[in-house]
C-alpha cells in the first residue's frame, strides 16, 4: 500500500473531482459534502469512463398496495453517478450500483493530511 | 491513450471490422448534396425536416449524446480509441419511412453522396453502405448501379422499420437484382425512431423508451426474416449475402427453430425453398450488438454457439447511446480457437461484404 498525493486540498471544491493516473490507473477524487471518495475511472459495464459522467438524481418507486397506485419521485439530486458511455447509476458515495446488486466500483482510501489529498492504492 | 484503449492487449492484436457505424449528419449538411426543391425543403421546414419519434434516448442528461460529425471523429474516436481496423459507415436511417417518396430519392443520392465524399474519401481504410430509399424500388435500383463502381461502397443499408410492404415482396426484386449485379450486399438494420409508424401501439401504450426500444429492432428484423425466406429472396438472388445489424443474436435461434416447425407443416406457402430455413438463416450474418447481458455468462456462450462462429460479426453501434465496445463480444470469444475469433472479429464481416483485406 503507498500513499499517493493527487493535489492540494484547497483544488478541490465541494462537488468537484479529480481525475488523475496513479501506478498506471486512472482514479478519481470527488469531493461530495466536503466528504471524499476515490474510484477507478473504470465502469464495471464495459470499462466506460464512469468517473467522468454526470451525477443527478434518479427515479424511484414505491407502490400502495391499498390504494394499487405507484408513485414516483425524483429523488437523491447529486447523489448519482451515471457512466456517460450508457448510463449505468452508481451511488457516488458508496460506489454501489444501482441496477446490479453485486456490482461495485472498487474504491480506495482517501484522506486531508496537511494540505494535501492522499489517495492510498 | 486512455485508459479505456489500453485495456485489453488481445483487441489490439485482432483486426477488427465493425459492421455498424452511424454517421449523424445535420439536415443542413445533407441539404447541401439535394437539387432543389429540396434543398429548400431542408433548409426552410421551421419543424425538424425529417421525423423523430420524439423519445429522450440521453435519459434526462445522464448518458452523454455522442455524434459523429466528421471524418476524424470515426478515426480518433473508433479506430484509435477502440481498436476498429475497418469501420462500415452509414448514414441515415429514416429514408424508407419519409411519406414524401420523392424527396426520400432526391435524399438516397444527396446521402450517399455526402457519405463519399466527406469520409470515404478521406480514409481509404473506411468503407460505407449506400441508404437505400425503398418507397421506389427501380430508383434505388438505379442508385446502385450509380454506385457500383465505388470501391468503398461494399453494401446497401435497408432500414426495416418502415418499408411497406415487407422487404421479401417481389416489389423488391429490382433492387435485390441490381445489387447482386453490382456486387453490393444487404445490411438490414430496424429502428427505435420508426417503430411508430410499424407498430403505432408504440407511441399510443408504451410510456417508457425501454419498452419501445426493447422490442424494436429484434420485431423489425423477424418481419424483413419471415418475409425473405417466404418469397424465396435467397434463391432468386444465390449471389447476395444478407447481414442483420442491430438486433443483437438473441432472436435468431427462435426463428431458425420457428421457422423450421412452420415449414415443415406450411412448406406450400413457401415453395420457392429447397432446403430448411435454418440453413438458410445459417448463410447470412448477424451482427452483435447490441449483446444481450445473461446474468449467467454462459448463456451467451452457449448462444453464440448455436448462431455460429460462421455468422457473427462484430458491431460497435456507435455513437449511439447503447453501443458495444469490441471487449463486449470479446469477453464471450475465449472458448473459441483462433480462427474462430477471427472470422467474428473481421472474417465473417469480410466474407458478407465482399471486403479486399
Amino acid at each position: 500500500m503507498t500513499d499517493h498525493i493527487v493535489a492540494p486540498a484547497d483544488e478541490l471544491e465541494e462537488g468537484g473531482r479529480i481525475i488523475t493516473e496513479l501506478n498506471g490507473r486512472e482514479i478519481c477524487v470527488f469531493n461530495i459534502d466536503g466528504e471524499y471518495y476515490a474510484y477507478n475511472n473504470w465502469c464495471a459495464h464495459q470499462a466506460g469512463p464512469i468517473c467522468e459522467g454526470n451525477i443527478t438524481g434518479t427515479t424511484e418507486a414505491s407502490f400502495d398496495p391499498e390504494s394499487l397506485e405507484v408513485s414516483l419521485d425524483y429523488c437523491r439530486e447529486g447523489e448519482i453517478l451515471n457512466c456517460p458511455w450508457h448510463g449505468w447509476e452508481y451511488e457516488v458515495k458508496s460506489g454501489k450500483c444501482l441496477s446490479r446488486q453485486k456490482v461495485q466500483l472498487p474504491s480506495y482510501a482517501v484522506r486531508v493530511e496537511g494540505e494535501d489529498i492522499i489517495v492510498t492504492l | 491513450m486512455s485508459q479505456q484503449a489500453q485495456k485489453q492487449e488481445s483487441i489490439q492484436d485482432t483486426t477488427i471490422v465493425d459492421t455498424d457505424v452511424h454517421l449523424s449528419v445535420p439536415a443542413k449538411e445533407v441539404a447541401k448534396y439535394t437539387d432543389e426543391p429540396y434543398r429548400s425543403h431542408m433548409a426552410n421546414t421551421g419543424y425538424a425536416p425529417l421525423p423523430s419519434s420524439g423519445w429522450d434516448r440521453n435519459l434526462a442528461g445522464k448518458i452523454e449524446h455522442y455524434t459523429v460529425q466528421s471524418p476524424e471523429d470515426v478515426q480518433q474516436r473508433l479506430c484509435e480509441e477502440f481498436q476498429i481496423d475497418h469501420p462500415i459507415l452509414n448514414a441515415t436511417s429514416k429514408l424508407p419511412r419519409l411519406p414524401q417518396s420523392d424527396l426520400a430519392v432526391n435524399l438516397m443520392s444527396a446521402y450517399n453522396d455526402l457519405l463519399i465524399d466527406q469520409y470515404l474519401d478521406e480514409y481509404d481504410h473506411f468503407y460505407g453502405l449506400a441508404s437505400l430509399a425503398t418507397q421506389k424500388p427501380d430508383k434505388a435500383a438505379e442508385e446502385l448501379d450509380r454506385l457500383g463502381d465505388e470501391d468503398q461502397i461494399v453494401g446497401a443499408y435497408i432500414a426495416t422499420t418502415g418499408p411497406n410492404p415487407p422487404l421479401g415482396d417481389p416489389e423488391y426484386d429490382i433492387l435485390y437484382q441490381a445489387a447482386q449485379d453490382n456486387d453490393i450486399h444487404i445490411a438490414y438494420h430496424g429502428s427505435g425512431g420508426a417503430f411508430m409508424f410499424e407498430f403505432p401501439r408504440q407511441n399510443q401504450s408504451f410510456e417508457k423508451f425501454i419498452e419501445v426500444h426493447t422490442m424494436a429492432h429484434t420485431w423489425s428484423q423477424m418481419m424483413t426474416l419471415s418475409s425473405l425466406l417466404v418469397h424465396g429472396v435467397p434463391e432468386k438472388f444465390p449471389d447476395l449475402n444478407f447481414t442483420f445489424l442491430e438486433a443483437g443474436i438473441g432472436w435468431i435461434p427462435m426463428m431458425m427453430f420457428r421457422l423450421n416447425k412452420e415449414y415443415s407443416i406450411r412448406r406450400s406457402e413457401a415453395p420457392l425453398l429447397e432446403k430448411s430455413p435454418e440453413e438458410y438463416i445459417r448463410e447470412f450474418y448477424f451482427a452483435s450488438q447490441p449483446i444481450g447481458e445473461a446474468n449467467d455468462p454462459k448463456h451467451m456462450k452457449q448462444l453464440i454457439d448455436i448462431v455460429g462462429v460462421d455468422s457473427l460479426t462484430f458491431a460497435s453501434d456507435y455513437p449511439h447511446w447503447d453501443f458495444d465496445h469490441p471487449d463486449a463480444l470479446e469477453q464471450y470469444l475465449s472458448t473459441f480457437n483462433e480462427e474462430g475469433r477471427q472470422k467474428i472479429m473481421y472474417k465473417n464481416a469480410a466474407d458478407a461484404f465482399a471486403l479486399d483485406l
